[in-house]
């Protein structure tokens, strides 16, 4: 089976190194989907339902087609025409530029037959509710799992705690909004995609537009970020396709940044209700979840309850509620952040009525040992002994508090294939289908390629985002990391294997007897007659080497813990919570870029933090439109609202690969809630944590 | 944006007679941060836009016997300023919170003055708010956390300016032109309620605009300050602001003004809490009692009831501020 | 932004005539999706806008309308365009030269991805007319790199790894460019407030704040 070099053998797995990208994109010179201009492009863009249900009677275009400028019209772009949510897209334009396509969308007319609609996840449950879909209840048939004897557990447990939780809606909010560039070449197509999996962006627009996969060519060089969003095609890529075709020149579809976060993707909110036990000893032995969550007019807002924790007894019991929202999709960490929320206030309630400190009870209930080093390692750093050990232990009106979370994650990754070429002259070319999604992914195809043939980092050409290269998959569920850096390594490994044997037959010695280190070839024993990299390279001839490579079993793995703490202050008179300060500790096996993991970390905490105290996708139950669509009134954490975030990587190189994006922002609203409950003796049971709640909360 | 021509005309005088008497044919173009966002959400639709910032001398802070401020000086320029930090903090402070550091280098005094309401169901484009010539105040019975505790109805929004309410209680005037000549109009006697008029936030004639903003001197024992409560320190508007200016004669109030942002359709002022400043001694009980009388006639919505809370709060702070 | 003329979407002027009661607060879901799909949604309504009768014109205004050609002094060098009076700064440096280093994000001054510098000043090229900017001195991302060689906060950027996905980069890079220009060794809270106006989503605030820090050691004030 393949093995990693040990890490004091590494010259940069293991270390810190800056992205190979960052130059460019701090200077401005790289070009995502939304910067690209082709010869003749058009500015598309799209009509979205004023109304939140509705059916579309009628379109009438020719005022829009009549505007000097507008070249294209598509009143046909919705695939039924009855309408589920105010965003859905009705029609779509092409004009000469953004302004003129803008003015091209308001003489489009169209006649709705406007239907009643619920936003709500409770409205939508009660009897009587309007349908989102006419043929089934919007609550859906339930998902149950059950494990052990539950009323045995909670019959001999000695405290009960029971609660019911709220959290919101998240909206993905990439910067990039989601958008294509599409452009044809004869039947061919080709798609530059702010996307997370160039092949998925592929098949999904072969599918809409039925034509063979092997027509469609997806691009995507840079992409400002995706978060789980940009995981599958979006309609606009077809529908991009489609005006090219009709206009005969590229066409450039972005959505708009209210588009963006009514259509484009959210994390399900989550209604709990909650009852677990514990016995004296400090044993969780039952856990009962009733759930339900709204993924709009998508399916799956299903919470991963019970999360962490080994709990004998469980049933959960779990009902997805439609309503006239946008789909949800895939949100970092799925199910993940709303069941952290819910678990660890349970965990912390039943720590208190057994008198318990929260860390220990967790110990006594976390089989994963990494977790139990990391427990210990972050309370020490994070001077948890130095907690008051009752809440609301602050004089004043400012109060002090810490609390803690647990973060884990799955998934490994596999199925990548990759494609090394060396050139004559020397220049390495590294081909992979994958893609970089502000991971640094493609800082670590050249650093595992580097490492493998002994050459400097910056020598390698990493290409990456084209169906034109070998197949890996999207950039979802921490799968990258893991499922890229053994193809690269597996293929590099063949290209240097290759390359003795070239060196071999120069030399005239067996290619047992010759080795390939830091960039030169030479015999066993006789490294002062070596061949340079650029000499070796130049024996190939005029014909390059290339060589095939695909992920192998050996270097990677899967499944992580990770624990954050957090140290917060409540103002009891004004609602405000202000976070202090984070730690995270998080494994990922072996750190293939240590400054960019640790990024991934601290980012992954912001997010929490911003979820926990600010983000909230509010729909207007009144008239059924997303009310806060824009940054001024959807709330995303800034500069003035850091804590100090202190990053800890918990090395395991030993188990090879793991991917880090989803678990460090899974426990973040947690360990803050929890800080909450420390510092003032009051539960906040519903997310985000705004001053609003906070005092009603502390006036309760 | 719905297109529009542009003039940039190069003198002040002859700016109301490029403006339309009728409403909404034409606008002023200062900072722009506000009006561009009504132009491209196209809630606004004018034939032509009258650039100010073509004028020469219209951007100037004037310190002597009190304090003059061209309409189109930078809010960036105002909170910068060291006289007005010295003796108009209210007003830095107001400045210094508004926005972000680019919107404050671009965005004016005389447009932050003018600037048009926040409220999600007025910016939403889709929507036919009341103000918008629709039947119904959606807030009322829609999602209105942030809408206002005073002086709401018909139209419950709130007044987005910072720099109103310090300000007002600054006591500041205003210089307006118009085609009918100069006015000077005291910045109590600018702003309207929805109840007065539903449709405009201020008193201006379509043809008039503000030149200039003069603030009296402080009389000697003057202090001030603006206190800002946002949901977020990084970019936000007011949920709850507070003005005070306390004239002071030893620990004694000689005369107080409290002027209340992001809680009413008009910069508030509260003259029950002054009336329980005025003549005393500012122990922790007058304030407390001060504050206390700040939120007597507040009216809060279904949701916003958080905010009479904080107003008792940050008037309450913004006093101990300028005691201590 | 003075802006005191409104009527924003012209259905009919209620100025003179405000509607004198309250709302009922009972207002009957049915009234409302009467009115709703009554058609007078905004989007469903346009007709060519109120034509003002022109006023004279002063001699010296400067009048501009339909299609107009300026010149654009964009990283010290004048770039011709043609725009419309409403085109934005933004859309022209994108769409028309191709400078896209200033971002499209929010395209209303949420979130400061398109800042750039204008005589000095970081301001965002989405809330400014390209016709307002003629004359002056735009500095975008780009300009900061000198014979091929980034600026020193640039290069602290990459440094510090305070860029991820880079969406925002350069908006803060432009933030903190101009920090430096007129405060050359700031605090971090001094670096927090010139960044406030800037939102990153995938989280590199902490790294900014170091790479500001940083940059101010090897060169604060541009030569």
């Amino acid at each position: 089976m393949a093995k990693w070099k040990p890490l004091d053998q590494m010259t940069y797995l293991g270390k810190g190194y800056a992205r190979l990208d960052g130059p460019g994109k701090a200077s401005g010179a790289l070009k995502y989907t939304y910067d690209l201009k082709l010869p003749g492009m058009l500015y598309g863009a799209l009509l979205s339902s004023p109304h939140p249900a509705a059916t579309v009677r009628h379109i009438d275009a020719s005022a829009a087609l009549a505007l000097p400028g507008v070249k294209a019209v598509l009143t046909d772009v919705h695939p039924t025409g009855t309408l589920r949510y105010a965003g859905e897209e009705v029609a779509a334009v092409a004009a000469t530029s953004p302004e003129i396509a803008a003015d091209a969308l308001e003489r489009i007319k169209v006649e709705y037959d406007v239907l009643p609609f619920v936003v709500d996840l409770e409205t939508a449950m009660k009897p009587g509710a309007p349908r989102v879909y006419t043929e089934q209840s919007n609550v859906r048939e339930p998902r149950v799992e059950s494990e052990g004897d539950l009323s045995a557990a909670f019959a001999q447990a000695d405290v009960i705690v029971e609660g019911t939780y709220r959290t919101q809606v998240q909206v993905h909010a990439c910067l990039e909004v989601h958008g294509s560039v599409a452009k044809w070449e004869g039947d061919e197509l080709i798609v530059w995609d702010s996307t997370q999996g160039v092949y998925a962006s592929r098949d999904g627009i072969a599918k809409f537009l039925n034509i063979e996969q092997s027509k469609v060519r997806v691009i995507c060089d840079y992409m400002g970020g995706g978060f789980g969003s940009k995981l599958q095609a979006g309609r606009y890529s077809a529908i991009a396709a489609r005006l090219a075709k009709a206009t005969g020149a590229p066409v450039k579809l972005m959505l708009s940044r209210p588009q963006d976060s009514m259509s484009a993707g959210n994390r399900p909110n989550l209604l709990a209700e909650i009852k677990a036990g514990a016995t004296r000893a400090g044993k969780l032995i039952a856990f009962s979840a009733k759930t339900f969550g709204t993924a709009g007019i998508g399916n799956n807002a299903r919470p991963a309850l019970p999360l962490v924790y080994d709990v004998p007894n469980s049933r959960t019991e779990h009902y997805d509620v439609y309503t006239n929202a946008g789909a949800a999709r895939a949100f970092r960490a799925p199910g993940c952040p709303q069941a952290s929320f819910v678990m660890e206030q349970v965990m912390d309630e039943l720590a208190e009525k057994l008198n318990l400190d929260p860390l220990d009870f967790r110990l006594k209930n976390d089989s994963n040992q990494t977790r139990q080093q990391q427990w210990k390692m972050a309370a020490e750093r994070f001077g948890w002994s130095r907690r008051a050990p009752r809440p609301n232990a602050s004089r004043g009106v400012i109060k002090r508090g810490m609390g803690l979370g647990a973060a884990v994650w799955w998934p490994g990754g596999r199925g990548t294939q990759a494609q090394m070429t060396i050139l004559p002259d020397g220049g390495i070319e590294v081909r992979c289908g994958t893609q970089d999604i502000g991971t640094g992914t493609r800082t670590l195809v050249a650093a595992v390629a580097a490492e493998e043939l002994g050459v400097p980092i910056a020598s390698i050409k990493a290409m990456i985002g084209d169906t034109e290269y070998p197949y890996s998959g999207a950039s979802g569920g921490s799968t990258t990391a893991p499922s890229v850096a053994p193809a690269i390594k597996n293929v590099a490994e063949k290209a240097k294997d290759k390359l003795t044997e070239v060196a071999a037959q120069h030399f005239g010695a067996a290619k047992s007897e010759v080795q390939l280190a830091d960039g030169r070839a030479f015999v066993k024993g006789n490294a002062r007659n070596a061949l340079s990299w650029k000499q070796l390279c130049a024996l190939l001839g005029t014909m390059p080497l290339v060589v095939h490579g695909e992920w192998v079993e050996g270097l990677s793995s899967a499944g992580v813990a990770g624990c954050q703490f957090a140290e917060v202050e409540v103002d009891t008179e004004t609602g405000v919570i202000t976070v202090l300060r984070m730690l995270a500790v998080q494994d990922c096996g072996l750190v293939l870029n240590r400054l960019t993991a640790e990024s991934q970390v601290i980012g992954g905490v912001i997010q929490g933090i911003s979820y926990a105290l600010y983000e909230d996708r509010l729909m207007d139950p009144l008239t059924g439109v997303l009310i806060n669509p824009t940054f001024e009134n959807y709330k995303i954490v800034g500069a003035l609202e850091m804590p100090k975030i202190e990053a800890i990587i918990y090395d395991q190189p030993e188990r090879g690969v793991i991917g880090i994006g989803e678990p460090p922002t899974i426990p973040t609203s947690a360990a803050i809630a929890n800080a909450v409950y420390h510092a003032t003796g009051k539960r906040m049971r519903e997310l985000p944590m705004t001053p609003d709640r906070v005092l009603a909360v502390l006036h309760s | 944006m719905f297109n529009f021509e542009l003039v940039n005309p190069k003198t002040l005088e002859s700016v109301p007679a490029l403006l339309s008497r009728k409403w909404g044919e034409t606008m002023l173009l200062a900072g722009g941060t506000d009006v561009l966002d009504m132009l491209k959400e196209r809630l606004a639709r004018p034939q032509r836009l009258i650039n100010l910032k073509s004028i020469p001398g219209l951007s100037y802070i004037k310190a002597g016997d009190g304090l003059e401020i061209g309409a189109l000086t930078t809010i960036a320029e105002i909170a910068e300023n060291a006289e007005v930090r010295q003796n108009y903090a209210a007003l830095a402070e107001a400045a210094g919170s508004i926005a972000t550091p680019q919107l404050r280098n671009m965005g004016t005094l005389g447009g932050n003055l003018c600037q048009r309401p926040r409220c999600w169901y007025f910016r939403a484009k889709d929507l036919l708010c009341l103000k918008k010539g629709g039947e119904l105040c959606f807030a009322v019975e829609g999602l209105n956390k942030y809408h206002c505790i005073f002086g709401g109805g018909p139209s419950f929004i709130v007044h987005p300016s910072d720099a109103a309410p310090a300000l007002l209680a600054l006591g500041a005037r205003l210089d307006l032109l118009s085609g009918t000549g100069r006015r000077s109009l005291a910045l109590s006697e600018f702003y309207q309620l929805p109840q007065d008029n539903l449709m405009r936030e201020n008193v201006l004639g379509p043809n008039e605009l503000i030149s200039a903003v003069k603030v009296p001197a402080p009389a000697a024992g003057t202090k001030s300050t603006y206190l800002k409560f946002r949901e977020k320190q990084s970019h936000d508007f007011a949920i709850v602001s507070v003005a005070a200016v306390l004239q002071m004669d030893g620990r004694i109030c000689q005369q107080a003004r409290l002027v209340l942002g992001g809680v009413a359709p008009i910069p508030w002022r509260v003259p029950a809490a002054e009336a329980e400043l005025q003549g005393k001694t500012l122990t922790a009980a007058v304030l407390a009692r001060a504050a206390e009388a700040a939120t007597a006639d507040a009216i809060p919505l279904s949701q916003n009831g958080y905010k009479v809370q904080l107003t008792r709060v940050m008037v309450r702070r913004a006093l101990e501020k300028l005691v201590k | 932004m003075q802006d005191q003329n409104e009527s924003p979407v012209p259905i009919h002027d209620t100025a003179e005539s405000p509607p004198a009661a309250a709302p009922s607060s009972k207002i009957s879901r049915r009234h409302f999706l009467k009115l709703s799909g009554g058609g007078a949604v905004g989007t469903v309504i346009l007709t060519a806008g109120v034509h003002a009768k022109a006023a004279t014109l002063p001699p010296d205004a400067e009048v501009f309308s339909g299609s107009v050609s300026l010149q654009l002094k964009v990283n010290g060098q004048r770039r011709s365009v043609t725009v419309e009076p409403r085109t934005t700064l933004l859309s022209a440096l994108r769409n028309q030269l191709e400078v896209t280093g200033c971002k499209e994000v929010c395209n209303r001054g949420e979130c400061g991805a398109c800042t750039v510098l204008v005589n000095g000043k970081p301001v965002l090229a989405c809330m400014m007319l390209a016709l307002d900017a003629a004359g002056k001195e735009i500095v975008t991302v780009e300009g900061l790199v000198q014979d091929g060689k980034l600026d020193p906060v640039q290069q602290a950027f990459v440094d510090h790894d305070a860029l991820m996905c880079g969406f925002c980069t350069p908006g803060f890079v432009m933030s903190v460019r101009a920090l430096l220009d007129r405060n050359p060794n700031p605090s971090e809270a001094e670096v927090r407030q010139a960044v406030a106006g800037n939102l990153c989503r995938c989280g590199t605030y902490p790294r900014v704040f170091e790479a500001a820090l940083a940059a101010a050691q090897t060169a604060g004030k541009r030569g």
